[in-house]
């Protein structure tokens, strides 16, 4: 069966692009203008993936992720200008699973949508619970964190902040995201937390914690665990 | 501070307590009276009549020259009813049996009614001397406070205080704002009669012939081209005709200072106006050169492809998209560094500053400029445990990005990537092979668009004006040396909060 996915871009162009590059992938490619007709389609179809750009002439985009959240967990990539900056770290927080800068290539956008995939109801189903790339592997269920085979001994707040990657492994999670998961939701103004763990954790794990191979950083957004 | 000048009040009708001035002029009369009939009663039989008499016209005199013009009259009645009671025959009682004392009686009287008159004119002339003098003091002093007024507030704060100095007021002094509106907490009655001033441009109130029925006086600050605003004072006499003169003196000052100050705005406004016009020419006609070439490009190869894609060789094909691809890229990283460039002199709002940690921001620009990279010229080296920075993590980035990309773009050996920090600076320092730019255009190349173009290699345009610019707006720098043995030194550097943040926190 052919995925379906919705692209909701205003600018003609790119929606053309985006449509010609993704059928070419094998996807069934539904496209809208506006929020309104975004949600028009929404109440017919149910797409697989919603790639949503947030500058949009009727209104933010970051509703339409908020409305989209309360019934469903289809994953939403949002396209964004370096201009919305905020509303893009807005509709992350919203439940948006990931996001793309403009001007970005048709190679980035195939893969924020295989991770965007690989994550497709694990929020119902079974959700990660181990990870393994290069020379690192994590298992949640055990609380085993190892490089090279060898165990890699975390403190309690660095393996829950591990932990948390581990379960979006892949997609991009915001500082308030992880500062409400690992330390609470009165803590969300406290990055120094996130900077300090952060640091510790990468001279743990990484081989060069200068040029992290698994803890990116996604900078003035958050942090991603790397799968490829 | 400014210095507060305090002026003698100068309106004349400076009223006391209401009953104790009175009383206190009625016993100095009966004192003068006294005195003088103790005095006469001493000389009695020693002197003759005459001489007795004159001691009561003396007291007459000064009574006239220093007490109010009843008192003094009350006094010269006084003197010739106490002087006939007691010494002129028949004594102790007030009939008078000689004409000629009569006589001398009645001119007594005259005498001091006469004094008294001039007395008074006498005091009065002095009264309306000085205080002319006092306001003419105050005019003096004023325009010099006024000269030194360089802004419509503090004019307006020397204005109120002349006011209240030279009337007892309550004073009103209110500017017109730019919206038309009239500043200052007025009440609506004042308010309206400032306005119906402003729009007369003429005085208003008694004694000046239009809407003599108001208890105010009402004078515009302005003259015929332009008003500022207006005045109002209360608690004035329509016969004040000096007051009323001073206090359009007053506001005749104010005005002047009002419009000069107005005037310097506005020439100060357009000159900057001015300036920024030029700044923006020359910008555009600079981005405008570094946008056409590479869009040259563009266009050219996807033309080239469109056209003749049927002969040209797939190899070939391939070299034209990868231009297209690299040349918009390019586009698209002047664009970024114009935008943010503008945005960065622009706007005066302060940097979304964050804790953050440099080794976070390198590993993240590392992991975008390596795709540039495939060689891996670029070695990095990060000291474990640098301080935190408070810093906008997303032009921090921006500004390791560019110095990378231009070391990329202008050397081919190995570039090196250094962080260092002690508890007050933190240092990031990027080094190449490349040419050594010439100690004469380090500071040029910091200047948008001056780049060193004899590599006839395009540039990053703007990149390290944007670089320099991230620096400045975090309190720091950004300085090109010439390495030992060839190259560039890049460093940025800029202070570490003493403050560092605490790192504990309870586990959830």
């Amino acid at each position: 069966m052919r995925l379906k996915i919705l692209v909701v871009e205003d600018d003609r162009e790119i929606r053309a692009m985006m449509q010609s590059s993704l059928s070419v992938e094998g996807f069934d490619v539904q496209t809208a203008v506006s929020l309104s007709e975004a949600r028009a389609l929404l109440q017919h179809a149910s797409p697989d993936v919603i790639v949503l750009d947030l500058g949009l002439p009727d209104g933010d985009g970051v509703e339409l992720v908020q409305q989209v959240r309360q019934q469903q967990t289809l994953p939403i990539i949002i396209v964004s200008a370096r201009h919305q900056e905020a509303q893009k770290i807005r509709s992350l927080d919203a439940g948006a699973d990931d996001y793309l800068v403009k001007p970005f290539s048709v190679g980035e956008l195939l893969a924020r949508i295989r991770v965007a995939l690989r994550h497709r109801g694990t929020a119902l189903a079974a959700a990660i619970t181990e990870h393994t790339l290069d020379d690192l592997h994590v298992d949640l269920a055990t609380r085993l964190v190892q490089r090279d085979g060898d165990t890699v001994h975390l403190t309690p707040t660095e393996f829950n902040l591990l932990a948390r990657l581990v379960r979006s492994a892949g997609r991009v999670v915001t500082h308030r995201q992880l500062l409400t998961d690992v330390w609470g939701p009165e803590y969300t103004e406290h990055t120094h937390y996130l900077r300090l763990y952060m640091g510790q954790l990468r001279a743990k794990i990484e081989r060069n914690p200068a040029e992290p191979r698994h803890l990116l950083t996604e900078t003035g957004v958050g942090y991603r665990l790397a799968i490829v | 501070m400014r210095r507060v000048v305090r002026w003698p009040r100068m309106n004349p009708s400076t009223p006391p307590a209401p009953l104790a001035r009175p009383l206190r002029t009625g016993a100095s009369v009966l004192g003068l009276l006294a005195l003088a009939t103790v005095g006469a009663y001493g000389l009695d039989h020693q002197v003759s009549l005459t001489s007795q008499a004159m001691l009561y016209v003396l007291v007459v005199v000064i009574a006239a020259y220093s007490l109010p013009r009843l008192a003094s009259i009350l006094c010269a009645l006084g003197a010739v009813t106490a002087f006939n009671f007691f010494f002129v025959p028949p004594r102790w009682n007030f009939a008078v049996d000689n004409q000629e004392h009569l006589i001398a009686l009645v001119a007594m009287l005259l005498v001091a009614l006469v004094i008294s008159h001039l007395a008074n004119g006498l005091r009065r002339e002095t009264e309306l001397a000085r205080s002319s003098e006092a306001r003419a003091r105050q005019l003096q002093e004023l325009a010099t406070t006024l000269a030194g007024a360089t802004d419509a507030a503090t004019a307006r704060g020397l204005g109120q205080q002349a006011l209240d100095a030279a009337f007892t007021g309550p004073n009103h002094l209110s500017l017109l704002q730019a919206d038309g509106a009239l500043d200052g907490d007025t009440l609506p009655d004042v308010a309206d009669g400032l306005r119906c001033c402003m729009r007369e441009k003429a005085m208003l109130g008694p004694g000046t012939g239009r809407w003599p029925g108001l208890n105010a006086w009402y004078l515009p600050l302005g003259d015929a081209r332009q008003t500022f605003g207006a005045v109002c004072i209360e608690n004035i006499q329509a016969a004040d005709e000096a007051g009323r003169e001073h206090a359009q003196a007053l506001c005749a000052l104010l005005t002047q200072t009002l419009g000069r100050v107005h005037l310097a705005a506005a020439m100060l406004a357009s000159e900057a106006e001015r300036q920024r016009q030029q700044v923006q020419s020359t910008f555009l006609a600079a981005i405008s050169h570094d946008l056409r070439t590479p869009l040259a490009a563009v266009v050219g190869a996807a033309s080239a492809l469109q056209t003749q894609h049927n002969k040209l060789s797939t190899a070939e094909q391939e070299r034209l998209l990868g231009s297209i691809v690299s040349e918009a890229s390019y586009l698209s990283t002047v664009t970024e560094n114009t935008l943010q460039l503008v945005q960065l002199a622009n706007t005066s709002q302060p940097l979304q500053r964050d804790w953050e940690a440099m080794e976070e921001i390198v590993g993240s620009v590392l992991a975008r400029v390596r795709a540039r990279d495939p060689g891996r010229r670029i070695q990095s080296r990060v000291p474990e445990g640098l301080p935190l920075i408070r810093a906008d993590a997303v032009l921090l980035a921006q500004l390791v990005g560019n110095l990378l990309d231009n070391a990329l773009k202008y050397s081919s050996g190995a570039i090196d990537l250094v962080v260092s920090a002690d508890n007050e600076r933190l240092q990031v320092s990027v080094k190449d092979r490349g040419e050594a730019i010439p100690p004469e255009r380090q500071q040029a190349i910091f200047e948008p668009y001056a780049r060193n173009d004899q590599t006839g290699q395009r540039g990053a345009g703007l990149g390290l004006a944007l670089c320099r610019a991230i620096a400045q707006a975090h309190g720091g720098s950004l300085t090109v040396r010439r390495r030992n043995g060839g190259g560039n030194n890049f460093t940025f550097s800029m202070p570490v909060d003493p403050q560092q943040p605490v790192g504990d926190a309870p586990c959830a």
